[in-house]
């Protein structure tokens, strides 16, 4: 199906309101019970949008796009929208902030028990617990509700009450940010291994694509990471323990987010004394899963709205810039290993094998997720991504995707209940708890569709977008159809469970915050302009060439004074082509077919002379 | 609660729209009393369809305000109009009073006398009536300098003073009604002098937009291109009323074009709708307006 974003966003929208918005409040929570990350999501469903796609912007009444304000009309008129989505903001930031006003940023429910998804309920101390993802959805959350103030602020200038509570707001806001930065700079870890270790032969055994000697392959990952690793010795003290053995050469090593603060976490010490720095208990590894999660909420941080808007205070700025060391090292270094070697990738060996030796597709996406973003960079090149459009099929047709569900089909615990992962150290606090990340369909379709919008190959654009399509019809038909939740996610029965079943009818707000990212992506793909080769630019350029001298023999024959209609078809011709050279180079296709008309009707006249001229 | 309704040029639609947002209100059990203060030509009476004062009545508003007589003539709308429609009467429904202008009444120039005179109307049918709509004359009138002075007395200053400036969706009209309200000697400068607060008195303000085409029906255009065209070019309005200070938050509310009105200037009622001869839309517009005019959560702006 074709991906139109702002149709579907705003039935999303509609659909939000429906079961969020009742009797004139705001109901928190779905399918799960309300915690800092499902309510950060529910509201980021509409924030979200509204902040990054400009014509779906809420932050000034007169510029609401009339059908973006039929869609948002329980909210009531286009003053009130932006005081409620204020309203909501507020209560956000006071559900998520504890008795001293310090921001929380605990997983509740999210954390499950056992493997199996039952959620039967971890120590309260465990559920105290902060978590990666909530940092980062805080991040993504406070930027976007900092960019929506910013808007609106000077619009309720003269409204003293209002002024009084969006300032206030803000500044709560600021400091949710702040605290969200300062956890997401602890929980950073790098992890060492000795080669023979179980993690360490995990790790060569992935980067081992060609089978060569183990010494070898040791040799050149040295060689290929030794400026991460340099930096990460001498700029990178923050997170990095004393204990981490990065003089050793011998040692294999990899960087990247640990589930929550790292038991050997540091305290910052540029940042204000009023910030709690908990100790923490994850164990200092980096999880692929909240390495990708962390990077994309810095992501935001380092956005150029974000630096547009002028967003960041000092102390933001500071930890913004401690962030933006460990985002590039953490890029540079997946993206190195993903296309380590010479021949084939370790990420074409589809599943990808994390260091502590679990396999999933759903982390070869996560590494692809970490290539593309290197291509924003321009540190991956375009045949770089060409040849991980691959690997984006594949794992489509892995996924069940673009292809059927076979009996019993073990994929199917990809979309649900998701890829279990075990959270190490929080066993020390109680059970072990386990996280799920059952985002596959939605975390394809944002990455192909980024990596459509950074693509400059016509062909494999067009294989991204055809995964993106097969993706987003997918999940369009894991909407949930009725009940509270209708049109919204997730139910994943028709597609996935051939024996049939029933879905949960409450919506899912991890699954549907992530769908809209991947519209998000989309409608920013659009706005690029149409890809286009030398080839099309030739190919218009004949047509073009052709129909200028075939219409100059016309106007050769022609009579001087001859105003019939032969005269206005000339003319006519003359201003097609005249537009044609006029958008040759940015639309050549367009060019080709204005050029193509032409030649058509030029050729309409020859053909009349030739009938005439028969009968002399 | 007096509204006011202004617009710079003629042909806006605010007579016909303003008197049935009267009609809507009584309908729906408000008090109403409509005031024709077009003073140089009097309609009001044609719209209801009241023939006898088609033209104006005998004693009417002129002669009231110039001093002759000492209480308007006053016409109830559901009596006297020759429209069987109208005068059927809803057990829910509230009195709607038309005040029409002297027949041939012409223009006058304001003065204190004329202004104290309006306010004693004022104050009267306020306490009377719980709406009252006064018609003013298109441009920077003299009902209108008389109304913003009126309103400017301390014995008014208790009575909810709303105003209503309409205007056409079209470049001309949209800076015409901008300068209206915000330009030199306009109604802030005029209500200013008169002694209101410039802010206040801005607040109390809202535009309406009136015969709005429907870019969205499939009869908006006849081909792909003429409907782009349209829309592009709605959107340079959008950007223009929003320079103009126009945009939806200092907006009441917009009626469609009706061919109906297009064709006769009347009230539209319900079973003018019901017998398919005007369209759903443009009651569902004037409802709204009327909704919208005496929810005070609308009026409490930015």
């Amino acid at each position: 199906m074709r991906i139109q974003p702002r149709q579907h966003i705003l039935d999303i929208w509609r659909a939000v309101l429906a079961t969020s918005y009742q009797d004139g409040t705001w109901v928190w929570g779905g399918r799960d019970e309300s915690n800092s990350i499902s309510d950060a999501e529910q509201l980021l469903c509409i924030l979200y949008p509204a902040t990054t796609i400009e014509n779906l912007a809420l932050d000034r009444p007169d510029t609401i796009a009339d059908d973006v304000r039929t869609a948002l009309k329980p909210l009531g008129d286009s003053n009130r929208i932006p005081r409620v989505i204020i309203d909501v903001l507020g209560d956000y930031i006071d559900r998520y902030s504890d008795e001293n006003g310090e921001p929380v940023f605990t997983g509740g429910c999210y954390l499950r028990r056992e493997a199996s998804g039952t959620q039967s309920p971890a120590t309260a101390e465990q559920l105290e617990l902060d978590i990666v993802d909530a940092y980062s959805m805080s991040v993504t959350l406070c930027l976007a509700a900092l960019g929506f103030i910013n808007v609106y602020k000077p619009v309720v200038q003269r409204r003293s009450e209002l002024r009084r509570k969006v300032a206030e707001i803000e500044s709560s806001t600021n400091r949710r940010l702040t605290a969200a930065m300062l956890g997401l700079l602890r929980s950073f870890v790098v992890n060492t291994a000795e080669p023979e270790d179980p993690s360490g032969r995990a790790m060569l055994h992935m980067m081992n694509t060609a089978g060569v000697s183990e010494r070898i392959v040791i040799q050149e990952l040295r060689n290929s990471l030794s400026r991460v690793r340099a930096r990460l010795r001498d700029d990178v003290r923050i997170g990095v323990g004393s204990d981490v053995a990065l003089d050793n050469d011998n040692l294999l090593f990899e960087c990247g987010w640990a589930w929550g603060i790292a038991d050997n976490a540091a305290r910052i010490d540029f940042v204000s004394e009023d910030f709690q720095q908990r100790s923490g208990v994850a164990e200092a590894r980096p999880y692929l899963y909240f390495t990708v999660v962390a990077l994309d909420g810095i992501n935001d941080l380092l956005s150029p709205r974000t630096r547009e808007l002028g967003l960041l205070n000092e102390e933001q700025r500071r930890l913004a810039e401690a962030l933006q060391i460990r985002w590039d090292l953490t890029q540079r270094y997946w993206s190195t290993v993903a296309r380590f070697g010479g021949q084939a990738w370790p990420l074409e060996n589809i599943p990808w094998q994390t260091s502590d030796g679990k396999e999933s597709d759903y982390y070869s996406l996560l590494v692809s997720s970490v290539l593309v973003q290197d291509l924003v960079n321009r540190r991956a090149t375009d045949d770089d991504l060409t040849r991980a459009v691959w690997v984006f099929e594949e794992l489509a047709r892995r996924g069940r995707i673009t292809s059927r569900v076979t009996k019993n089909d073990p994929a199917v615990a990809l979309h649900t209940p998701g890829v279990q992962m075990t959270l190490n150290g929080s066993e020390q606090l109680g059970p072990q708890i386990y996280w799920s990340a059952a985002d596959f369909a939605p975390l394809l379709l944002k990455r192909t569709l980024q990596a459509a919008k950074l693509s400059a190959n016509v062909t494999a654009r067009d294989r991204l977008m055809v995964v993106a399509e097969a993706t987003m019809d997918h999940l369009a038909r894991r909407r949930l159809r009725e009940g509270p939740g209708a049109g919204l996610w997730d139910d994943p029965v028709e597609v996935l469970f051939s024996a049939g079943g029933s879905a949960d009818s409450r919506p899912s707000w991890y699954l549907t915050e992530r769908v809209i990212e991947g519209l998000v992506t989309a409608a920013s793909t659009y706005e690029e302009t149409p890809l286009r080769t030398t080839h099309m630019v030739d190919n218009a350029l004949e047509l073009l060439s052709e129909a200028d001298h075939l219409l100059n023999q016309e106007i050769l024959q022609a009579d001087a004074n001859d105003r019939s209609e032969l005269n206005t078809g000339l003319l006519e011709i003359e201003a097609t082509l005249t537009r044609a050279r006029k958008i040759l180079n940015e639309r050549p296709s367009s060019a080709s077919a204005l050029a193509m008309e032409a030649l058509r009707k030029l050729d309409e006249l020859t053909v009349a002379r030739i009938d005439a001229a028969r009968s002399i | 609660m007096l509204v006011f309704a202004a617009s710079d040029k003629g042909g806006t639609g605010r007579s016909v729209t303003s008197c049935n947002i009267a009609y809507r209100l009584s309908l729906a059990g408000n008090d109403v009393a409509y005031l024709d203060f077009d003073f140089g030509s009097p309609t009001a009476g044609s719209i209801f369809e009241i023939s006898k004062i088609d033209r104006g009545a005998d004693h009417g508003l002129h002669s009231y305000i110039g001093g002759t007589i000492s209480s308007p003539h006053q016409v109830d709308v559901r009596t006297a109009s020759d429209r069987p429609g109208l005068r059927m009467l809803h057990a829910k429904a509230g009195r709607l009073a038309l005040f029409a202008g002297d027949r041939d009444g012409a223009e006058f120039s304001s003065t204190a006398e004329k202004v104290r005179r309006c306010i004693e109307l004022f104050r009267r049918l306020d306490q009377e009536f719980q709406v009252c709509v006064v018609d003013l004359s298109a441009g920077r009138s003299h009902a209108l300098h008389m109304a913003l002075n009126a309103t400017a007395a301390p014995e008014i200053r208790s009575a909810p003073v709303r105003w209503l400036v309409f205007h056409r969706w079209t470049r001309q009209h949209i800076v015409a009604a901008h300068g209206l309200v915000h330009g030199n000697d306009g109604l802030l400068d005029e209500g200013v002098r008169a002694g209101h607060e410039r802010e206040a008195l801005q607040d109390s303000i809202r535009f309406v937009r009136t015969a709005v085409p429907a870019l969205n029906s499939p009869l908006a255009a006849d081909r792909p291109a003429q409907a782009k065209w349209l829309r592009t070019c709605n959107d340079e309005l959008k950007q223009l009323a929003l320079r103009n200070r126009l945009g939806h938050s200092a907006t009441l509310g917009e009626t469609p074009v009706e061919p109906v009105l297009q064709w006769r200037e009347q009230v539209i009622s319900d079973a003018d709708v019901s017998g398919n001869i005007a369209n759903a839309a443009t009651v569902k517009a004037f409802d709204e307006l009327a909704r919208n005019l005496t929810d005070d959560s609308v009026w409490e702006g930015l």
